[in-house]
């Protein structure tokens, strides 16, 4: 790489606000042609807003942008691909009903007013061949593997002459030979003079295709470095130093008896041998990246999508949880991280959604819902959970995020589990209503309640939890005590620097 | 097996299948009713092709889309209506000038659907519910109940459905299929040959991926929406041409006649893929059948009305029990075929 090259493309102070989260802040970064530079960042970070102003599906609020040197604006992908800038990402973006040819050439304004269609087979056979790819143009993209159709995606870049190809986790799905032979195909872009950035969640293969990494943390570029200058212990140090802004107010809870005992626990192709106990009063936070499957751990004790191998063991008695409602007459509730979508039922009053599930309760013999009942227990958690609302009879779509959540928790607490599964309880909920569902969930430990939190929030979870179990593409990678888990310890594992044998 | 499956693409064996359908029906009803097939059996099923079929190929450029346009019937009934209006106070009005009003008033009329499917970005199916309503409204409203009288047209249009390009035997193959012929080939060309048309297939195929493509999506969905209001402008001349007695009532029912016929004829309602011969071959099923049902008294007439109903139902359920299959069939093969390919490069 020329360090003294004109950057191809250059992003400066570029900031972008959405609501009440400041989603990139002050970035300045530029790609130079011939290298390959990889973003890499938590969840959460800025990573995939700072590709999205790159491809014109966002505008920053402030900042500039220069293509070669020269001011450009782009306002959308047609923009960013004039400009010379492509990204295939982690879903490829093929046609399914058309040839690997067309899907090529799709995007061509170029190519005249009539289809040359052996004109455009050869075109497209002379890039695969360029590439070293080994594809019939003649084939549908129907029946592809991802990795064909990602290479069908860099051949398209390719035949538009792109500058600057963004890979957005382009290996996520992809088997070890076949990341192989994508970073081939990244090399010889970056050998052919294109700037590549590559977003990637495994530290591993960051290291090995890299020129450059850059670091984002919280919307900020915390770092950029040539490659010999950086480790995975570097990398990872930039990507969680964060000061623990929040506070915890960790009670300490005498550990009670065994709840619920998990053993070898999997569902097939999502996750496989999960072990780990939960007791009553105990906190047992679940960390992991976009993708681990903590979730599908939850769905899975919940009943959504059972478990087909394995045991749950639930006070001491072995169940086979095959829906929720066999979790709920058990005693296991879960609270779902998409609140909007699964969770409450917006238009309903906040007293409708508080007793949904335990409807059965509020019913007259002849099967009429007890209303000044079902008001009673509204507002009783209305109450103890300082939720703010005119009336129990507000529609939940009119409360603010923190509200809605505390809507949710009441919902689940009315019908009395003894375990309560909580996924990303307090994502997208500001400071202050965090702080309380914290305190909350704290009570509901120092009553007796066996909780797991699942929680992208890595201070969250260190500051909540009793232990903290890692996952890492469905695997279970390491349980922490509270004693010794860290930041770096927990994102180490999850980024699979280390696997750590548990005996549960 | 593996050099006829490098012959025929799956959608070519679906139109073979169709012409073996229309071969069956014809050989079934033959059996069962006497002097079945005559002459005045073919002009009447090829003149009510005719108008169907230019149907199907605008509603199959919507289809390809991923869309649905209800409001055919509507415009066809309000060209009709209006442009028979118009010639009847102008009666030396110019054929092409009759014609050019016909296709402009039609596709006006879908320029409205496509404004709101493609840049508002309403379903197209509520979006059409709502201008087959509003259409169909409109031409009541100002039509005074009055009805378009065949002695008041002038008589260029009147004969012209039985102006005749050349005959075989008894048959005649008349100017107005020559018209939906043209058509059907104009845009199984367009759907072959030309960019625009090939982006028709890919933004049925893929529409999250059409957004981040790069071409202009939106303004391809808008321009479908436009020719099929303009196609259905066309068929509703036709239909003045036909019938020449036009009342409020005209051309109701057509919306499901061209559904039917595209989605027998194999055009996706997934989008991403059909072609207009097989929308045409749709057409003459559908055609077919309805004319041949009217003649067979073992069918009652009430039953006669659900035959559309059960030949979509069935289509769509061959389409995703067997089509799909076979796709992906091919698709693996023509990948085997590629790894043999690669390995002898190799080697």
């Amino acid at each position: 790489m020329n360090k003294n090259s004109v950057p191809v493309l250059e992003m400066r102070h570029i900031s972008k606000q959405f609501d009440m989260t400041q989603a990139l802040d002050d970035v300045t970064f530029s790609l130079h042609p011939g290298e390959i530079h990889a973003l890499v960042g938590e969840n959460g970070a800025g990573k995939s807003t700072l590709i999205k102003i790159m491809t014109g599906v966002y505008r920053p609020d402030q900042g500039e942008i220069l293509l070669n040197g020269n001011h450009i604006q782009i306002h959308n992908s047609l923009d960013a691909q004039k400009h010379g800038i492509a990204a295939i990402y982690q879903e490829p973006m093929t046609f399914p009903d058309l040839n690997v040819a067309e899907n090529i050439f799709i995007s061509h304004e170029d190519r005249g007013s009539v289809v040359n269609w052996n004109k455009m087979v050869t075109d497209a056979e002379k890039i695969l061949d360029q590439l070293g790819v080994k594809l019939n143009p003649r084939a549908q993209a129907r029946g592809l593997t991802l990795a064909a159709q990602q290479a069908v995606e860099i051949a398209k870049a390719i035949s538009l002459n792109v500058q600057v190809l963004i890979m957005d986790e382009p290996t996520a799905s992809l088997s070890v030979h076949e990341v192989s032979q994508l970073f081939k195909l990244a090399r010889s872009l970056r050998d052919k003079g294109v700037a590549v950035l590559f977003i990637g969640h495994r530290l591993e293969e960051v290291l090995e295709i890299a020129d450059r990494v850059t670091v984002l943390r919280d919307g900020k570029l915390i770092s950029s470095a040539h490659r010999a200058e950086v480790t995975v212990d570097t990398i990872i140090r930039d990507m969680v130093g964060r000061n623990v802004e929040e506070f915890f107010n960790k009670k300490t809870v005498e550990k009670g008896d065994l709840l619920v005992s998990v053993r070898n626990l999997g569902r097939e192709n999502i996750f496989q041998n999960v072990n780990f106990d939960v007791h009553r009063g105990e906190i047992l936070g679940f960390a992991g990246l976009i993708g681990s499957r903590r979730t599908d751990v939850g769905l899975a004790l919940f009943g959504i999508e059972p478990a087909d191998s394995g045991e749950i063991v639930f006070e001491g008695k072995s169940r086979k949880i095959g829906s929720p409602q066999e979790a709920l007459s058990l005693g296991i509730a879960y609270a779902t991280e998409d609140r909007r979508q699964l969770g409450l039922t917006m238009p309903m009053s906040i007293a409708s959604n508080i007793t949904l599930p335990t409807l059965k309760k509020y019913l007259t013999k002849l099967g009429l819902i007890r209303q000044n009942e079902e008001a009673a227990t509204a507002e009783e958690y209305r109450k103890k959970l300082e939720l703010r609302a005119p009336s129990v009879f507000s529609a939940v779509e009119n409360l603010s995020g923190g509200n809605q959540q505390k809507v949710m928790l009441s919902k689940w607490l009315n019908a009395n589990p003894k375990l309560l599964i909580l996924d990303e309880p307090t994502r997208g909920i500001d400071i202050g209503a965090k702080v309380e569902v914290h305190h909350i969930v704290n009570e509901l430990a120092a009553q007796g309640l066996g909780v797991i939190l699942i929680s992208s929030d890595l201070p969250e979870v260190l500051g909540m939890s009793d232990r903290i179990l890692v996952m890492r593409e469905g695997r279970q990678m390491a349980i922490f005590d509270r004693a010794e888990a860290t930041e770096e310890k927990i994102m180490t594992a999850a980024m699979g620097q280390q696997r750590e044998e548990v005996p549960a | 097996m593996k050099n006829l499956m490098r012959r025929f693409a799956p959608d070519q064996i679906r139109e073979l299948v169709l012409l073996v359908l229309i071969a069956v029906i014809l050989l079934f009803f033959n059996s069962q009713i006497e002097n079945y097939f005559n002459a005045r059996f073919f002009n009447r099923v090829s003149a009510s092709v005719s108008i169907v079929g230019v149907l199907a190929i605008a509603q199959t450029l919507v289809f390809l889309t991923r869309n649905y346009d209800l409001s055919i019937g509507s415009i066809v009934g309000f060209t009709a209506f209006f442009v028979g209006q118009y010639l009847v106070a102008h009666n030396d009005m110019h054929p092409v000038l009759v014609v050019l009003m016909a296709i402009g008033m039609g596709a006006l009329m879908g320029s409205v659907n496509g404004l709101f499917v493609a840049y508002g970005r309403i379903p197209s199916i509520i979006v059409t519910l709502g201008t087959l309503a509003l259409y169909r409204t409109i031409l009541v409203e100002f039509s005074n109940a009055q009805t378009i009288l065949t002695a008041k047209l002038p008589d260029w249009i009147v004969d012209m459905p039985r102006l005749n390009i050349f005959s075989v035997g008894d048959l005649d193959f008349r100017f107005m299929v020559g018209v939906m012929l043209l058509v059907v080939i104009v845009f199984q060309l367009v759907f072959r040959y030309l960019p625009y048309g090939r982006r028709l297939y890919a933004i049925g195929s893929n529409p999250d991926a059409a957004r981040m493509a790069g071409f202009p999506a939106q303004r391809i969905v808008f321009t479908a929406y436009i020719l099929c209001g303009a196609l259905s402008g066309l068929a509703g001349f036709m239909f003045l041409s036909r019938f020449g007695n036009v009342t409020v009532v005209a051309g109701q029912g057509l919306e499901i006649s061209s559904i039917a016929a595209v989605v027998v004829g194999g055009v996706s309602n997934n989008g991403g893929s059909g072609s207009a011969i097989g929308a045409l071959m749709g057409a003459i099923i559908i055609d077919l059948i309805e004319n041949s049902l009217i003649r067979w008294p073992v069918i009652s007439e009430f039953w006669r009305d659900s035959i559309l109903g059960i030949l979509i139902l069935l289509a769509v359920a061959s389409d995703t029990l067997v089509m799909s299959r076979l796709r992906n069939m091919w698709a693996r093969s023509e990948l085997q075929l590629t790894a043999v390919h690669a390995e002898k490069q190799d080697k």
